[in-house]
């Protein structure tokens, strides 16, 4: 069985599905408009979108070292290590709000043409995923922190745990293939 | 079999991480660089599919369960990346 509750697998592999149509859907709308995109993607900011891929591989590790910390039973280190992914997912909406911002601020929108229409569609609804996956944690750091996990028993822990990965997992797809490839 | 002495996946997790670090720095500075065409795509794509593959594997620790659940996320990488690729590669004249 995979680590966590075997209904968060499904709900992952939904969710790999999803953002897969979804990174095919560029290519191929790329595809039949290549200046476009090409001339498009030089205006974002490269260094935000990798600053934020370093963050949230960062934050995944840290959930890594809270499971490793819950098999030793040492609940608060858990909790202390999730809180610290809570925190680089914090920093990682923090940046790339700021992306957005400046991207708004120069007047782009949804209806500006069709690269920014997947450059921001992609970008927010993986936004919302590192809410939810934020949520996720925030609920399995609360319970660890009140001992509700054990070296046996920690189930949620490994939940919590998978649903970040992949919402990591999604972010090392997305930013080389909107910021990088042309 | 729960284990309660320091797990043994924290040291490989460990170099995966530093290894996640470093490919990404990689790939900002081919997107820096500004440089474009199939030999980039494909080496910058293939870099994400090998980092997917190392979340999967050691991160999220699939390569511990059967075969089923990694291949369930390998395949659809390949598939997602294989896609993209002959989008990519349509374009070149």
């Amino acid at each position: 069985m995979p680590p966590g509750d075997l209904a968060i697998w499904f709900f992952i592999f939904a969710e790999l599905l999803a953002f897969g149509i979804f990174f095919v859907a560029y290519a191929f709308a790329r595809a039949h408009n290549v200046e476009l995109f090409n001339e498009s993607q030089q205006h974002l900011n490269i260094a935000s979108g990798a600053i934020n891929t370093l963050v949230l591989i960062t934050s995944s590790y840290f959930v890594v070292r809270a499971v490793a910390a819950i098999k030793q039973n040492f609940s608060r280190e858990c909790a202390r290590w999730i809180a610290a992914a809570i925190g680089m997912g914090g920093i990682f909406l923090a940046i790339k709000l700021f992306e957005l911002y400046a991207k708004f601020s120069a007047g782009i929108s949804l209806s500006t043409n069709t690269f920014y229409m997947f450059y921001l569609s992609l970008t927010i609804f993986h936004f919302m995923h590192v809410i939810l996956g934020m949520v996720i944690l925030t609920a399995v750091m609360l319970k660890a922190r009140s001992g509700g996990y054990s070296a046996k028993l920690h189930t949620g822990v490994e939940t919590g745990a998978s649903y970040w990965h992949m919402v990591d997992m999604l972010w090392i797809i997305l930013f080389p293939l909107v910021y990088v490839i042309h | 079999m729960e284990i309660t002495h320091k797990p043994h996946f924290i040291r490989p997790c460990t170099l995966v991480w530093l290894t996640l670090m470093s490919l990404t720095v990689t790939t900002y500075a081919i997107g820096e660089a500004n440089l474009g065409g199939w030999a980039i795509m494909l080496t910058v794509l293939g870099t994400a599919v090998i980092k997917v593959q190392m979340v999967s594997s050691y991160f999220m620790g699939l390569r511990r369960t059967r075969r089923l659940w990694r291949g369930i996320v390998l395949g659809w990488l390949l598939l997602v990346a294989g896609l993209i690729t002959i989008a990519y590669l349509s374009t070149i004249k």
